[in-house]
């Protein structure tokens, strides 16, 4: 009759243990000796980043390895490009798969927890015994799948351009047009920083926009409610039960105001 | 026989303290214990993975120390240069301290090094199968590790308070803030209010230099004193493996070798 896993594994490790000491070589210095030259490598190559990055970079002027820091932290900007490091390319551009409110949730918390969970349990469903990797078919290429997935949701996280701010701004000239709000500065200003936060990657606005996700076509929601109410409901959609939408309050009382002007004059396309 | 006068003054000075430490607390035995092992004759170079990161996360701490001695985590204006405090201590940090650059080029990079080896020592513990019985705590803490290194890197990053350190975070806490039932409350806590306010920068300070480093060293200690308990594996298509399976008339552990003579059949 076989003999149960457990049983297997101890007189295995058994094996194991009394092999190292007989045939074994002492950590010190043979193993000592291989991790003290890996060790000097380590710092050899940290140190070598930290000279490229300082000797080619200037200040803010980025060099091969980026600036020494970007300008100070300025809540108030739109036009800044957020972006983590580069090790968490991944998740951001995971984020940007499962972009539509009902499911970021996947992608932030739902796969990295998924993932964690099975690279804990890996012992634990994983009991075969054998190590060799060719006679481990399935692990190899659970591996490999995730070695390149990984390595695409990197890159393309690295290279994704963020939302079409800089082309969506060009049609602010025509909204203002349409919704005759034109000669309201502040308007105009709010309509541009619509553009360029990202509203619209959840929002439709005269036909531009993201109409798949569920969000409001905001063309018309100016009928809806006034200036002050819609730079509340930016500041906290959650106090006004929307938990799907963020926070807007990081762009400043000055962006959130004109933002709030703008949606008041949103009306709807004049004639309509 | 009688000890020489150089011997016994050799024994007052330094085995006599040594040995007064060691009755109290085991130190040079244990010292002994890590350093005097044996380990599977077949290892090499893939195995200093882990050691590499270790090495890397040593990085950290040293100059994270000295990073720590010039570094305001505050976003008042400072009046010397119109610029937050924060921001300026790191223009100080890397223009003005001797070395402060080459400082902070090595954490700042070190950090990357770091994340990049614990994925590799985990890639190699995953060749090699090695996470199986009875070494499934050490995996478990090494991926408790990698979750922490990684945490390191996402707190870290704010600090400079500079423009793309502001906005990567905010990215990152709105993440936080789509989880369900803690997401909310976690952004909140870490932005310092509904948006990143100024008493979120200290947060993340003590957050990365104090609160994940205390984890990510325990999780360390009990990590290294797995792999010297448990041993670590030989390569899986080593024929001198380490436990490997014997026909039956093949004495165990029969081979002599040249680093140290075996018994067995010799």
């Amino acid at each position: 009759m076989a003999r149960d896993r457990g049983e297997l594994n101890r007189e295995g490790f058994a094996r194991y243990k009394d092999d190292v000491r007989k045939e074994g070589k002492p950590f010190f210095p043979y193993g000592l000796f291989h991790d003290t030259v890996m060790s000097l490598v380590v710092v050899g190559v940290i140190v070598a980043l930290a000279i490229i990055w300082y000797v080619d970079a200037d200040g803010t002027e980025a060099g091969i390895l980026g600036p020494w820091y970007a300008p100070p932290a300025e809540p108030g900007t739109t036009e800044f490009i957020p972006r983590p490091d580069w090790y968490f390319y991944f998740l951001f551009y995971l984020l940007r798969i499962f972009k539509w409110p009902e499911s970021v949730f996947i992608a932030t918390v739902g796969i990295p927890t998924i993932c964690l969970i099975l690279l804990i349990g890996l012992p634990f469903y994983d009991r075969r015994r054998e190590r060799h990797p060719l006679r481990r078919p399935v692990a190899m290429t659970a591996a490999l799948l995730t070695v390149v997935a990984m390595g695409v949701l990197t890159w393309k996280g690295a290279t994704a351009r963020e939302a079409l701010g800089s082309e969506l701004v060009l049609a602010v000239p025509e909204w203002a047009e349409r919704q005759g709000f034109a000669d309201n500065a502040e308007a105009v200003r709010g309509a541009e920083l619509f553009a360029q936060s990202g509203c619209m990657n959840c929002h439709v606005y005269l036909g531009e926009g993201n109409a798949n996700l569920g969000a409001p076509d905001l063309s018309a929601i100016g009928e809806t409610n006034d200036a002050t109410y819609f730079v509340q409901y930016l500041t906290n959609p959650a106090a006004f039960g929307n938990n799907v939408m963020g926070s807007y309050a990081y762009l400043g009382e000055e962006n959130l105001a004109a933002l709030g002007e703008f949606l008041a004059s949103s009306k709807g396309p004049a004639g309509d | 026989m009688a000890t020489s006068k150089r011997a016994s003054v050799v024994e007052t000075a330094v085995l006599a303290p040594l040995d007064w430490i060691d009755e109290r607390t085991g130190a040079v035995r244990g010292t002994k214990w890590f350093l005097f092992r044996n380990v599977p004759r077949d290892i090499s170079w893939a195995q200093t993975l882990g050691s590499a990161t270790l090495t890397a996360f040593i990085v950290q701490a040293v100059t994270g120390v000295i990073l720590a001695m010039y570094y305001q985590p505050s976003t008042a204006i400072d009046p010397n240069t119109g610029k937050p405090v924060a921001y300026s201590s790191i223009e100080f940090i890397t223009n003005d301290v001797t070395l402060g650059w080459l400082v902070r080029g090595m954490h700042r990079w070190g950090a990357s090094v770091f994340v990049i080896l614990l994925f590799l020592h985990m890639g190699r513990v995953f060749l090699f199968g090695s996470y199986r019985y009875p070494r499934e705590l050490t995996w478990i803490t090494g991926v408790l590790l990698l979750v922490t290194g990684m945490l390191m890197g996402f707190t870290g990053y704010l600090l400079p308070w500079d423009q793309t350190a502001y906005w990567a975070t905010v990215v990152g806490i709105n993440l936080n803030g789509t989880a369900p039932f803690l997401g909310p409350w976690l952004a909140e806590f870490l932005a310092g209010g509904p948006e990143i306010v100024s008493e979120a920068l200290p947060k993340w300070y003590a957050l990365h230099m104090l609160l994940i480093p205390g984890a990510l060293i325990g999780l360390i200690v009990v990590h290294i004193y797995l792999v010297t308990r448990l041993g670590v594996t030989s390569p899986p298509w080593s024929s001198e493996m380490a436990g490997r399976e014997r026909a039956a008339s093949e004495p165990a552990a029969a081979r002599t070798g040249l680093v140290r003579k075996s018994g067995g059949a010799s």
